[in-house]
């Protein structure tokens, strides 16, 4: 089922949290909501299942229109940051729940909760109540529930939030394989941007109220709209580095040397203030340019290394390289540096 | 705790300043059972004379009447307070309602509010509907003087259940009655069982509404029943005697107290009644 | 946008609001209203009727009233209408005489009994015996006299039967006086109030007491939830039930034992004795003793609530805190100076204004033990205003003055509770719902 927001708005006691976003979800796609907490994500979720009233435009499932569809009728399943299991009920009375309160009778709400119970793996689970689970077995649970009435749409809610990271790893590809399987339309809050990467059909990236970019993940990766999104993608960030182009195809940090600015820009005019930004992927590996400076961090990752490098004019990069043991703390280095592969931003943050 | 300190100093003060608490509590049981010589305190026989008023309705009464009226007063107000507190706390916790803000001041109000003051208008108020002297009266009088504070604890244990189970009830396809009956009100069952509890010790306890506000009735309840019988200005009175009626009274509120005792700690601090 | 109001909220929050509105806000608007009247047994509850009794008659000849208008109105006369009959039938006059007298006398109106008697004598059936015939004539007599009447118009319209030639203003003055419920008297009651000199007497009762028991509440409730904070759990547990159980024990059991405790030949009674000390009824002997006793009775109900509430605070700080301090070398005096009691400075204020409140309101005790005795010694002021409305051993209970009483407290109660909750900010506690559909 296409999910449409149409000028959607939504306001709190007069202040304007969410103004005229429009977004729309394919049929069958997980798509991601990323943004810090605070950035509306939430809101908008809050508003698709019906528990928040919209203030303007519309939302529609499909062609309907359910702006003002209580949440009972809309169809919409939803898995929330903590769960939400009923303590009070067994594991198979709570996925029976939704099915009970639609007056199915017994026999089929037996078949159902089987059925989804075997597509979560919690067949042996049924019969516990929630305070026996672990959290990776609640999230099963509370996913189950949530698909047992066959929604049109899946809601999830910072799902993996409260599971420790190696449950993570492991509900990040249940969750996938399930919306897979299912074929379901699903939308995934979230604030972790590997989360919603490695999860996710497109990203929907938010900030202050706003859509600021809706693609797919190496897109919007590889090439963020605006200086936030290039930012907020990206473990360990990208560096910024302010200053402007030199009018040859360079590019001269403020009070400090210069760095090559990406073949594309070569045409750019002097004095053009920039922000340049250099993941650190791309600062060590390969390249046609050379960049040499002194190591002054060193922190190893296991697999990885990253460095810390001062370049001469006090400008620090940051390389992350497989792990190597042969640089340390103080030594001069003089690296590749991938400049075609540099993100510029003008002075208003957009991407140039 | 910290036990950098000794504690028989402190076993000390606390004992002197308790003293006519434990004085007074330990005689009300020994005295029931035992006879002092004139002049002394220290019993010198033991006897189940003082009680023989279980079975002797000549000693002060029949003390089983009351004792069934005083359980279904009780029970009727529990039954009442509960009903209502557990249905007004969830709309002022859960639901959108006109006026909510201003109805919870009110509630809170009340509750501050010294309810004994308004007795001479709810004697009023008995005595134009009907009710004076009336069992129904005095009940719903009782339970409506304790909503203030059922209905505030009973919110105070609402705020306690996720919004997300609400949120997820109604995502399942419940309505609002349906969640609050099958999904919200088994999470609060302690609030439940802990205010019915603090009530019934309440109602049971309860002298003046029925005193006051039924006299000439023909019901007594235990409290009047006790007050009539323990009058010490009558020639031949025995505190032996008021005692054993007054701890057969009380009997059922120690019970309840010694079992639930941690529950209604909760409730006597919560709730700001003393 | 406008959330919708939930109709579920609405029924269920109806049935506390009418218990509320019938036990609370008609209460408390009933004490205002009466207040401004002079309600009392004598007057009725309800509403009285008007009725000319010959006390009144006299009153309003002193009062000035034309001589000639009260003598007709202590006048009787008979006549006979079907009203008359009717009630001559059911005292069962023999009812051949009555057709007669109906047949015959129909409309008639006789200025007095002999007139009445004569017309009657004439009637063929007319009994023989004159006692029978006196009988007779008894309930054809229509006398203003301690005769009821439901309303004003009424009492007016029988005035001017009697006393046809009486103005109208005489008329409305007669029939305002003849009225038996109770009145407006506006500030009467208030006025009464000030001029009474027990009045100044029974506020510093009322001061000492709330004063007096409040300090012991308050600091034997710090002191118990202190002592009990540094005691192992066992120690700690049995005072913190001890101190509970005045809290649990009915009120009348609670006042039986301290009867005992302190009544002729009761434990202080027999201890003293045997001691040597004056030995007598303390809670009603004297007056110092019997204010002792009432602050105690009160204290020792009173204390487990500052008991519990400290205890809660003691809990929340952080042990470590108190580690800190001991291994900084502070003594046990100087770390609940130093760390305890300013954590406590919330608790402290809230216990002691909720207690004012709730002391100054309360009667419950001392109605049972002293009663206000000796004399009215430790009489306070909500146990006057319980007295004089609902508990006078006259037999008269001036509702109106009761509920003057009651009034001034509840104005108080709800200004300080007001108060109180802007204080404690309770008003914060408030969330919005979240779903808003």
């Amino acid at each position: 089922m296409q999910v449409t927001l149409k000028d959607f708005t939504k306001t709190f006691d007069d202040m304007t949290v969410i103004d005229k976003m429009n977004l729309t979800v394919e049929d069958g796609e997980m798509l991601a909501l990323l943004g810090p907490s605070g950035c509306g994500k939430s809101t908008t979720l809050f508003a698709i299942c019906g528990i928040h009233r919209i203030n303007g435009g519309q939302i529609l499932f499909g062609t309907r229109d359910v702006s003002n569809v209580p949440s009972q009728k809309r169809n919409v399943g939803v898995v929330f940051q903590n769960y939400a299991l009923y303590p009070h009920l067994t594991v198979s009375e709570n996925i029976a729940f939704p099915l009970s309160v639609r007056g199915d009778d017994k026999a089929k709400i037996e078949r159902e909760v089987r059925a989804i119970a075997e597509l979560t793996h919690i067949e042996e689970l049924l019969a516990r109540r929630p305070a026996q689970l672990s959290g990776g077995q609640q999230q099963r649970v509370a996913l189950a529930r949530a698909l047992v009435r066959k929604p049109d749409v899946l809601l999830l809610d910072e799902p993996l939030a409260n599971l420790d990271a190696k449950l993570r790893l492991e509900m990040r590809s249940e969750i996938r394989r399930i919306q897979l399987e299912t074929g379901i339309t699903a939308i995934l809050v979230t604030h972790d941007q590997v989360e919603a990467m490695s999860m996710c059909d497109r990203i929907a990236i938010m900030n202050k109220g706003e859509i600021l970019q809706i693609a797919t993940p190496t897109d919007m990766y590889r090439a963020p709209v605006n200086k936030f999104v290039a930012g907020f993608l990206g473990n360990p960030p990208i560096v910024m580095l302010e200053g402007k182009a030199s009018g040859d195809g360079r590019f001269i940090v403020n009070g400090g040397a210069g760095l090559p600015l990406p073949s594309r820009l070569a045409n750019i005019p002097g004095d053009t203030p920039l922000s340049l930004g250099v993941r650190p992927e791309h600062f060590g590996a390969a390249g046609a340019s050379q960049v040499s400076g002194t190591i002054t961090f060193v922190e190893p990752q296991g697999r990885e290394t990253l460095f810390d490098v001062t370049l001469a004019d006090g400008v620090v990069l940051r390389s992350i390289q497989p792990a190597r043991e042969d640089v340390a703390l103080g030594h001069k280095v003089a690296w590749p540096l991938d400049a075609e592969k540099l993100l510029a931003f003008d002075a208003t943050g957009q991407a140039v | 705790m910290t036990r950098n300190f000794s504690a028989w100093p402190i076993y000390a003060l606390l004992g002197i300043l308790s003293a006519p608490l434990a004085v007074m509590y330990l005689f009300l049981v020994i005295d029931t059972f035992t006879n002092a010589p004139p002049g002394s305190l220290i019993p010198n026989e033991f006897t189940f004379h003082h009680w023989r008023f279980l079975w002797d309705a000549s000693v002060t009464g029949d003390v089983w009447g009351p004792t069934a009226t005083t359980f279904l007063f009780a029970t009727t107000m529990v039954v009442i307070v509960l009903a209502v507190s557990s249905t007004a706390g969830y709309a002022i916790s859960r639901l959108n309602l006109p006026f909510r803000r201003f109805f919870l001041s009110g509630i809170m109000v009340m509750h501050a509010f010294p309810s004994v003051t308004l007795i001479i208008g709810v004697f009023l108020v008995l005595q134009f509907a009907g009710l004076y002297n009336t069992l129904i009266g005095v009940i719903l009088v009782k339970a409506s003087l304790m909503l203030p504070f059922g209905v505030w604890i009973m919110k105070g244990f609402y705020d306690q259940v996720p919004w997300e189970i609400e949120m997820a009830g109604v995502q399942d396809g419940a309505s609002r009655f349906t969640v609050w009956r099958r999904l919200i009100l088994p999470q609060v069952t302690p609030g439940l069982l802990s205010l019915g509890i603090f009530a019934f010790i309440d109602g049971w306890s309860e002298f003046m509404l029925p005193r006051i506000l039924a006299p000439s009735a023909n019901f007594q309840v235990l409290s009047t029943y006790l007050n009539v019988v323990s009058d010490p200005n009558s020639t031949t009175y025995n505190f032996n005697l008021f005692k054993s009626v007054g701890l057969f009274y009380t009997l059922p509120i120690l019970v309840l107290f010694a079992v639930f005792q941690n529950r209604l700690m909760n409730i006597f601090g919560g709730g700001t009644k003393g | 946008m406008r959330t919708r109001t939930s109709l579920l909220g609405l029924g269920f929050v109806s049935p506390a609001l009418a218990l509320l509105f019938a036990f609370f806000l008609m209460p408390v608007v009933l004490t205002t209203v009466f207040a401004f009247t002079n309600m009392s047994t004598a007057t009725g509850i309800t509403g009285g009727s008007h009725v000319i009794t010959g006390n009144l008659l006299r009153d309003l000849g002193n009062a000035g009233i034309d001589n000639d208008v009260i003598t007709a109105l202590g006048e009787a006369s008979f006549s006979v209408t079907s009203e008359t009959l009717a009630a001559a039938a059911d005292a069962g006059v023999e009812p051949r005489f009555l057709g007669e007298i109906e047949a015959r006398l129909m409309g008639q109106n006789f200025e007095d009994a002999r007139s009445f008697e004569s017309a009657l004598k004439s009637l063929p059936s007319r009994p023989t015996r004159i006692r029978e015939l006196k009988l007779a004539t008894e309930p054809f007599e229509r006398s203003i006299l301690n005769t009821r009447y439901a309303s004003r118009a009424d009492m007016e319209a029988a005035i001017t039967s009697m006393a046809p030639d009486a103005p109208a203003e005489t008329i409305s003055t007669i029939a305002e006086a003849s009225y038996t419920g109770w009145r407006w008297i506006d500030g009467g009651n208030f006025q009464t109030l000030l001029d009474r000199p027990e009045t100044i007497r029974i506020v510093l009762n009322t001061v000492f007491y709330v004063a007096a028991t409040l300090a012991f509440n308050v600091f034997v409730g710090l002191f118990l939830a202190i002592t009990t904070f540094y005691l192992p759990k066992t120690g700690a547990g049995f005072f913190s039930v001890l101190w509970l159980l005045p809290r649990i024990t009915p009120v009348v059991l609670y006042a039986v034992m301290w009867k005992w405790f302190t009544w002729d030949n009761g434990f202080l009674y027999v201890i003293a004795e045997q001691l040597g000390l004056p030995a007598f009824n303390y809670m009603k002997g004297s007056v110092p003793t019997a204010w002792a006793t009432i602050i105690l009775v009160n204290g020792f109900v009173g204390a487990s609530f500052g008991m519990i509430l400290f205890s809660g605070a003691l809990r929340a700080i952080p042990i470590q805190q108190l580690w800190a301090s001991e291994v900084d070398g502070a003594s046990r005096w100087q770390q609940i100076r130093q760390i305890i009691l300013p954590q406590l400075r919330w608790p402290i204020l809230f216990v002691t204004s909720y207690q004012t409140l709730s002391l100054l309101s309360s009667y419950e005790q001392i109605w049972l033990t002293t009663n206000g005795g000796p004399g009215s010694t430790t009489t306070v002021w909500a146990l006057e205003a319980f007295n004089t409305a609902l508990n006078n051993y006259t037999g008269n209970l001036e509702y109106g003055m009761g509920a003057a009483m009651a009034l001034i407290l509840v104005a108080v109660g709800l200004v300080l509770s007001i108060l109180y909750l802007r204080m404690f900010r309770f008003d914060e506690l408030v969330n919005k719902p979240r779903i808003e559909f």
